[in-house]
């Protein structure tokens, strides 16, 4: 491929950000975890479990962490919890950073309006999932069985299943779908999971569309999630 | 007391961006001593572009810490130009406030760095043509320019071979040919927006894209990294940084000053120019620097506003405004998204290279009337670029309900798939649009702020009405599934595509320059930006900027040899 080189520079690159990167401790886990370009170093395991939040208590990162594995899991690519999701959500909350909503933000008096506005959502939004799961299964939410979380997620998340009284807890998991979605895909683990062409960073060419025989592209055919699959690998 | 400089230059530019870079490199070369003023620092590619960095490089993935403009007198962030690539670097202005008149919500994003927002530019770069400049004869609203296709048509095409736009001859009366590199080849996207749009009987073709698909006059071709517009790191793409300043220097004939923040331009017993005022924003002292011929290039309004606070004993109400046309005719583009949504025929299919050029490949050259300029509820005309294909992050996740396994592969699964499009639709001159000076405030240097009022007026919003409909119908006839669009246009400012407030024409009483960009009041006074289009047509700006400015400065020079103009 023609960007291994400039990808090789890449990586010196890197540190020289890491040292305005350091203060965000979900930097390594993310920045590194990259199996198929560097297979990480034995000598220098990242260490599980050891992160200490910056907004959450020790129990609401569980959550937090457990919600962003369920919303994006690992399957045939890695998943939220190994692209330090919860991390990035905890960073960005602490930092009061709003990453979604419609919110107006023309001053830095708006930003910190926004921003302390979203950390109240997100004890409130785990306070009503705990609150929720106590009323239906008498237990905290992460003592729910999967399935009992299951079911407690799925009437926040899919139209067919709402209810008139969840409207709360139907915020809350926007918020921290949202959140989810943009601490996962990016970070090289997630824009690799999409097969991102941006990655590569030297093109001799722009290859453009490869079907001009069918401009309309009626004769494509969907892979099937096992094609499809293999694709992501490739 | 200002400091007064002891040296006189032949001219001096204010301003390094599209205009003022040109002009600074063109005057250079002819052998005149120039001082560029420019407000902000000197731009570093290696540092303040984007580079090859990731979004995962950043501390906050891109959207930046909050508090970053805490104490900033202009504390708004500027979208799209202004990202955390460059944060911590002193790039935009946030020093200098402005005022918006009741009910307007006007969003001036300036860049103060040496080549001002031309570092960081969209690259669409179409010819203006007599239906653009004698609109008023096809029509009957406002008046033609002072100049035809016949006479600036060489003028393009010296800015194409000098920029280097990439194009296919299309033949279309609304958007005349110019001298062109090898397109950027179409995506599967753009074929199928193709085949839709001739069904309803609009174009979809190539962009003029200032683009180098091929090593152009020695700046090399694009190696595709997808990060233009967070600026180049090799100069592949037209830009004062890689282009008019380092030509400029070479000459040794080029004083750049920076961070120099231009004020007034100062007149002599005649009322004649000859020089300008700056703070120099480092001490906050300010300095007086002379020049034979003043060239202002501040980025349209900026023009007017030095302009307009350029008072004295001979121009009470501005340098050079005894037409009182100075500031008025504000004109913009009309952005926003009318229609987005999908195209199942590519769902599922592996991720594709759509967004590596960065660019508007393709877009919908202003058809509507056309063949007769009374087809429509409104007159004139839009154009509509579109976007979409695998791009940098899943923004369509929004569309997809639910979470777990399935949410993810759906994500993947419409990777390839989702399109948009952003209407770019002109004003047209209208009394209640133009810019004054706020008459209490100042800004953090004393300077009396601009102050803007600005309304879309129905014309643009009938065009934004019909872009809706278009889209819909697109969608239908490209089997795509449309998922919304915009409810309202974005805000005022926000294409950067202002023009009008120093219009050219031919009447001292009426218009601010003549057709040369010669101020009519005031002889050795020059505008090289695009305050001096009298609207904004359809088109984008900056391509016709470096041909209005090459043709300036070559006037310019001939009044030099004519000694209308006497070198220092």
């Amino acid at each position: 491929m023609g960007g291994q080189g400039v990808e090789r520079r890449e990586i010196l690159r890197y540190i020289g950000i890491a040292a305005v990167a350091a203060s965000f401790p979900g930097f390594s886990k993310w920045v590194f975890a990259c199996p198929m370009d560097h297979p990480p170093s034995p000598a220098a395991p990242a260490p599980a479990n050891s992160y200490q939040p910056l907004f959450f208590s020790a129990q609401q990162f569980r959550m937090v962490e457990h919600f962003a594995e369920m919303i994006i899991p690992e399957d045939d690519t890695p998943g939220a919890r190994q692209a330090g999701v919860a991390e990035f959500i905890d960073f960005m909350v602490a930092n009061r950073v709003p990453v979604s909503g419609s919110r107006d933000i023309r001053s830095t008096a708006d930003a910190i309006a926004a921003g302390s506005e979203l950390q109240t959502r997100f004890l409130a939004g785990l306070d009503w999932m705990n609150a929720r799961s106590q009323s239906e299964f008498q237990k905290a939410f992460l003592d729910c069985t999967p399935d009992q979380q299951n079911s407690l997620v799925e009437e926040l998340a899919y139209k067919t299943k709402f209810t008139p009284t969840t409207e709360s807890g139907r915020a809350f998991f926007q918020l921290i779908r949202d959140y989810t979605v943009v601490g996962y895909y990016t970070t090289k683990i997630g824009l690799q999971s999409l097969g991102y062409p941006g990655l590569r960073q030297v093109w001799p060419k722009m290859p453009g569309c490869p079907h001009p025989d069918d401009p309309e592209h009626l004769k494509l055919r969907e892979p099937s999630s096992s094609d499809s699959a293999t694709q992501t690998h490739s | 007391m200002p400091t007064k400089g002891s040296k006189v230059f032949d001219a001096i530019v204010v301003g390094t961006g599209a205009g003022g870079g040109t002009a600074m490199k063109i005057l250079c070369q002819a052998g005149l001593q120039v001082c560029a003023v420019n407000s902000g620092p000197r731009i570093d590619p290696d540092v303040d572009y984007r580079g090859h960095r990731q979004v995962y490089d950043l501390k906050y993935r891109g959207y930046g810490d909050p508090v970053r403009l805490k104490g900033k007198a202009h504390q708004e962030p500027y979208s799209v130009e202004e990202s955390e690539y460059s944060e911590g670097r002193d790039l935009f202005e946030h020093d200098v406030a402005y005022s918006n008149a009741p009910g307007t919500d006007w969003y001036w994003k300036r860049c103060k760095a040496t080549g001002g927002k031309a570092n960081f530019w969209g690259r669409s770069s179409a010819r203006f043509g007599d239906i653009d400049f004698k609109a008023a004869d096809l029509d009957g609203f406002g008046e033609n320019w002072p100049v035809d296709y016949a006479e600036i048509a060489p003028w393009f095409s010296k800015a194409e071979r000098y920029m280097g736009v990439a194009s296919t001859i299309q033949n279309r009366p609304s958007n005349p040919d110019g001298e062109y590199l090898p397109p950027i080849p179409l995506r599967c996207i753009d074929y199928i927006i193709q085949k839709g749009s001739e069904k309803i009987g609009v174009p979809y073709l190539p962009d003029r894209c200032a683009q180098l698909t091929v090593a152009h006059n020695e700046h090399p071709a694009c190696h595709y990294c997808g990060n233009c517009s967070r600026g180049c790191d090799v100069g592949s793409f037209f830009s004062p940084t890689w282009f008019t300043i380092p030509e400029a220097e070479a000459t040794k004939n080029l004083t750049l000053l920076t961070n120099a923040l231009v004020r007034s331009v100062l007149v002599d017993v005649n009322g004649r120019a000859r020089g300008v005022a700056y703070v120099d924003r480092k001490s906050k002292r300010e300095v007086e620097v002379y020049g034979k011929v003043v060239v202002l290039a501040a980025s349209c309004v900026e023009t007017a506003h030095i302009m307009l606070n350029s008072k004295s004993r001979h121009w009470p109400t501005g340098i050079a405004n005894s037409s009182g046309e100075l500031g008025k005719n504000l004109c913009e583009h009309l952005y926003g998204n009318p229609g987005y949504g999908y195209l199942p025929q590519l769902l599922g299919q592996p991720a594709t290279p759509d967004n590596i050029a960065d660019s508007t490949v393709a877009w919908m050259p202003r058809w509507q009337n056309v063949k007769n300029p009374h087809e429509e509820k409104f007159i004139r005309g839009y154009s509509v670029y579109m976007g979409g294909g695998c791009g940098d992050f899943p923004g369509y996740y929004g569309q997809l309900e639910g979470f777990g396994s399935k949410f993810k592969r759906d994500i993947k699964r419409y990777y390839p798939t989702t399109i948009g499009a952003l209407i770019q639709a002109p004003t047209l001159p209208s009394p209640n649009n133009y810019v004054d000076i706020d008459p209490e405030k100042k800004d953090i240097f004393g300077i009396p702020q601009l102050r803007f009022h600005f309304q879309w007026g129905q014309n643009e919003l009938l065009m934004w009405e019909h872009s809706k409909q278009v889209m819909i119908d697109l969608f239908k006839a490209m089997g795509g599934e449309l998922w919304g669009a915009g409810e309202e246009p974005d805000r005022p400012g926000t294409s950067l595509h202002e023009t009008g407030v120093c219009r050219f024409g031919n009447d001292p009483k009426r218009y601010v320059t003549n057709k040369w960009a010669q101020t009519h009041d005031v002889p050795n006074l020059y505008i090289c930006d695009a305050s001096i289009f009298p609207n904004c047509t359809d088109k984008t700006t900056t391509m016709p900027i470096v041909a209005f400015t090459m043709r300036t400065c070559d006037h310019m020079l001939d009044n030099f040899k004519k000694s209308v103009h006497v070198r220092a």
